[in-house]
């Protein structure tokens, strides 16, 4: 861009001369993308030490260990009477995921606070980097990663089954529709926690805060909402009325051993609804996106307490949208003007 | 084309209580230029507003050809800044921090790690720049501030207060550093209050004050013009003060001061000659930006 002059060396220490950049600079979306991988290589600890890298390689582990774990057992059952029974569901493999929620809860504050923290925004807003941009690199980053985590081992789930089951191809078709299932509830998950943990970091300097903040608000809501729908008498289940897994993996309500689909005699109960069903279940924060993800598998909401609440799904998505806007708005607002 | 041009430039805080910028006009060429001011002098938010971080509340400013107003983008993709505050992560090396900057200034990852390589060996960070900025020195951390403001390789450099917190030596360093800058051909502007920063390091002198401009110009062309020219011609003061008019003043001991001036010197001459007076001694000595920055404040005041 600049022309040099070269000058002889005048013997200082730093006269090493100097070579302008001849090529071409990229513009927002080369600064946007600088900013994504830096918060990537951040957020997983490389240039980091052994002991940053630890705890989300750790969490990676956490999440995955159940899919590799079914995997080994629907291999060693394979001709068994014990084949027939479906451990765990793709649907439920995502509520497994939000183990991941610990890993959100530490590495969107590591991203954003020390950022304000150290005041190194005025030197990304130096540059062709705007407000927004940063936003959408540092939650996108965040939402990159818990995306891979949650859905990679349900790549594992779903290969493992593929291989394991009587017939790869038999299998594929019967179980099309989770090819798209999977990816938009993973895709809903990953955006909200994204979205509410950077939204919440964004609001402090502190690391440690934003973490506990993050997790007393998600778990705080969530005993709120199961106090609220205990006090509210709300309607109790049909006495009698449990749920089974069916064969396709899905939980309905049926008396025990009764379903249509059933594979298991009476005795045997795979879980139980004891919870009331209330609206006030809405307000659990923990479970909002796993009330969207039971739309997508579903078509109904069917985790406590929400279930069997008159208008559940408008009620879920409008929690969710309602968490997702809120904390984009907290994120614009936040990085509207940085004063150097 | 003159590199930063400001019109009418004005900018108040506090629903208009605080006038941070009064009507500001100035132009500035390539090279380096002495950004001088008090404390509150309206150097930051001049700063601010050509980085397109803040909106003025009237007036224009175009850097190097483009309006801040309408290609905020644009004109950051041509600047550097170093903000006088400390702004580096502790926990990453400067190699990591410059590099990074560098990608979000533009650059391929493989070009930025190749340039902070090059900008911090010039900045004298060669190798404690794989060590976390955490344990660097007060003078360490400005040269990494330093590298990061020319990783991308800017038209313009914007330097706030780049000597503050240095002892003396680290101080002349970054002097040094800032005036090879502009020997690359990287043009400079360097807000400071220290004068004398300013007259040893700028070409260019911008002085502001109460967000008004108190002067500006070439640092030699100030210095010249405000400098004064004193003549020894034994007592015979007054005969000399009659033959060079109302620009001369007789002085207690005798001597005669006038102030400098192109061929003013000769003119001196001339009239100790017609005059056929004893020339005992003639000198002329240089204003300080000090100086002169407290003759044209108190002007403007």
């Amino acid at each position: 861009m600049t022309a040099s002059s070269a000058t002889a060396p005048s013997g200082a220490v730093y006269d090493r001369g100097y070579r302008p950049f001849e090529g071409t600079l990229g513009g927002r979306r080369a600064a946007r993308a600088a900013v994504y991988r830096a918060s990537l290589r951040r957020a997983v600890g490389l240039r980091r030490s052994w002991r940053q890298k630890l705890f989300p390689w750790f969490l990676l582990a956490v999440a995955s260990v159940p899919a590799v774990v079914w995997v080994g057992v629907a291999y060693i059952t394979r001709g068994t009477p014990a084949e027939a029974v479906e451990i765990i569901t793709y649907r439920e493999y995502l509520g497994v995921s939000t183990a991941l929620l610990v890993f959100v809860a530490f590495a969107a504050p590591d991203v954003l606070c020390p950022d304000r923290r150290h005041r190194t925004l005025p030197l990304y807003f130096a540059r062709p980097l705007t407000g927004t941009d940063y936003a959408v690199a540092k939650v996108g980053a965040i939402a990159t990663l818990v995306f891979a985590f949650s859905f990679l081992p349900q790549v594992v789930l779903y290969v493992g089954q593929l291989l394991v089951s009587d017939g790869a191809f038999e299998y594929f078709g019967n179980n099309l529709e989770v090819l798209w299932k999977i990816p938009v509830a993973t895709v809903a998950f990953s955006a909200y926690f994204s979205l509410l943990a950077c939204a919440i970091a964004s609001l402090t300097t502190r690391r440690i805060i934003a973490a506990a903040t993050l997790l007393i608000l998600l778990l705080g809501s969530s005993g709120f909402a199961a106090g609220l729908s205990e006090a509210s008498g709300a309607s109790e289940r049909p006495d009698g009325f449990q749920v089974e897994l069916d064969e396709d993996g899905v939980e309905g309500d049926a008396p025990v051993g009764t379903g249509p689909n059933s594979t298991i005699a009476p005795g045997p109960i795979l879980r139980e609804y004891e919870d009331p069903s209330s609206a006030w279940g809405a307000v659990d924060l923990l479970d909002a996106p796993m009330h969207v993800r039971d739309l997508v598998f579903e078509g109904e909401v069917i985790e406590v307490y929400l279930a069997g609440v008159d208008g559940a799904g408008l009620l879920a998505v409008s929690v969710y949208l309602l968490v997702v806007m809120t904390s984009a708005g907290t994120l614009w607002w936040r990085y509207r003007w940085v004063e150097p | 084309m003159a590199l930063v041009e400001t019109r009418e430039l004005t900018k108040t805080y506090d629903a208009g209580t605080v006038r941070a910028l009064d009507g500001l006009t100035v132009t500035v060429d390539h090279g380096v230029v002495g950004l001088v001011g008090a404390n509150g002098a309206g150097k930051s938010t001049l700063f601010r507003i050509l980085l397109g971080l803040t909106e003025p509340d009237a007036g224009t400013v175009v850097v190097d050809g483009i309006d801040v107003a309408t290609d905020p983008i644009g004109v950051r993709a041509r600047l550097g800044f170093m903000p006088e505050h400390d702004c580096l992560p502790d926990d990453q090396s400067a190699a990591d921090i410059v590099s990074t900057l560098g990608e979000i200034a533009g650059l391929a990852p493989r070009d930025a790690r190749q340039r902070a390589s090059d900008v911090l060996d010039l900045v004298g960070l060669d190798e404690a720049r794989f060590r976390p900025v955490e344990g660097f020195s007060t003078g360490m951390r400005q040269r990494s501030k330093l590298a990061q403001a020319i990783v991308a390789d800017p038209t313009l450099v914007l330097l706030d207060e780049p000597t503050a917190g240095l002892d003396p030596a680290g101080r002349q360093e970054m002097l040094d550093l800032v005036a090879r800058l502009g020997r690359f051909g990287i043009s400079v502007m360097m807000a400071t209050h220290l004068l004398d920063d300013v007259q040893s390091t700028c070409d260019q002198v911008v002085m502001i004050d109460g967000g008004r401009l108190v002067g500006s110009g070439r640092t030699e062309d100030l210095l010249e013009t405000t400098g004064v020219v004193r003549v020894d011609v034994g007592g015979h003061g007054a005969r000399l003060v009659d033959e060079l008019g109302a620009v001369a003043t007789l002085l207690p001991d005798g001597s005669v001061e006038l102030p400098a001036g192109d061929d003013r010197i000769d003119a001196v001459v001339d009239a100790v000659a017609r005059a056929g007076l004893p020339l005992h001694a003639l000198s002329s000595r240089r204003a300080s930006l000090d100086g002169l920055f407290a003759i044209t404040d108190r002007d403007v005041g």
